[in-house]
């Protein structure tokens, strides 16, 4: 049993639309949750999830974006942080430096496809956070740009409540 | 080309974590296959790093010359590349620029088509994790070696 996203099931009972791809790809589910371990080590929950949820938004992921504005809310993150975060940008220090650092890498990280990850950016980060926590920050938006292409590409659905 | 970040230094578990990720991807998939995945994300991604490095694995593995380079133009010239290869690729494609738009019933149908649901689990295991060197290498920017 797992619970994922509030549903506590099995990895072959997810509600996917297409594949069980757990069931046909039991090495990947083991390796995923390994890269998440190690990518959430020493970043605090809160940033964790402002990543995990700003780059769902970003790649479309509808079950990503539902368990992890729970996630942010059960770690106590405001319904206003979450509720702005697309335009986290316009709202001034609403977010604070380190969080707003992180959003602007996060972003780039995961919109490749329309540029680079720009030396302002990049020197934003590393002026904020130690190497070890750059590291994890990374870390923290390559993974979930992983799973959101999991879960898009096998049509992972979210839980009705 | 500076460098940024030794990732393997500051976060080894992640790194770690990565190389099992590989390696639980490439199982049951054809390595010719794997490295035209793997050169098609790292064009779309724009990653000097993985292009250098999956184009001279391509040559290592006696693909011929023509299909990595025609590859950002694969469906001009279908005839060069299997049904296989062109399921998979429209598959990589679609998984990397979920910015744009969603995984496509048609482009998932092509491939649920063409590969056993083993062989396609493979495919976008395959496709998700050279997304995520992609961009390992492109935040971190590794000294791109000169050949």
């Amino acid at each position: 049993m797992v619970s994922v996203g509030g549903m506590t099931t099995t990895l072959d009972n997810l509600p996917t639309t297409r594949l069980k791809i757990y069931k046909t790809s039991p090495e990947l589910y083991e390796a995923m949750m390994a890269l998440s371990n190690a990518a959430a080590k020493d970043v605090e929950p809160e940033l964790g999830e402002l990543i995990k949820i700003r780059a769902s938004q970003i790649n479309h992921c509808a079950f990503c974006l539902d368990m992890h504005t729970r996630d942010a809310r059960k770690h106590g993150v405001s319904d206003q942080k979450l509720d702005v975060l697309a335009a986290w940008q316009e709202a001034g220090d609403l977010y604070t430096e380190r969080e707003r650092a992180a959003l602007a890498l996060t972003e780039a990280v995961t919109e490749l496809g329309n540029g680079h990850v720009s030396d302002e950016v990049y020197a934003r980060a590393a002026a904020v956070f130690t190497e070890r926590e750059l590291g994890q920050v990374i870390a923290m938006a390559v993974t979930i740009n992983a799973w959101n292409r999991i879960n898009v590409t096998i049509g992972l659905e979210p839980p009705r409540r | 080309m500076s460098h940024r970040l030794n990732l393997n230094r500051v976060s080894p578990e992640v790194y770690e974590a990565m190389v099992t990720l590989s390696a639980a991807a490439a199982k049951d998939l054809d390595p010719e296959l794997a490295e035209l995945i793997k050169i098609r994300a790292s064009q779309m991604n724009h990653c000097a790093f993985c292009l250098d490095m999956h184009s001279a694995d391509a040559r290592g593995r006696g693909i011929s010359e023509q299909k990595p380079t025609l590859l950002p133009a694969w469906e001009e010239v279908q005839a060069v590349y299997t049904e296989r290869e062109q399921a998979a690729l429209a598959l990589t494609e679609e998984m990397t620029d979920l910015t744009r738009h969603h995984v496509s019933d048609k482009v998932y149908a092509r491939a649920h088509a063409a590969f056993s649901e083993r062989e396609l689990g493979q495919v976008i295991a395959m496709a998700l994790t050279i997304n995520a060197w992609n961009r390992i290498g492109v935040t971190t920017r590794p000294q791109l070696p000169r050949h």
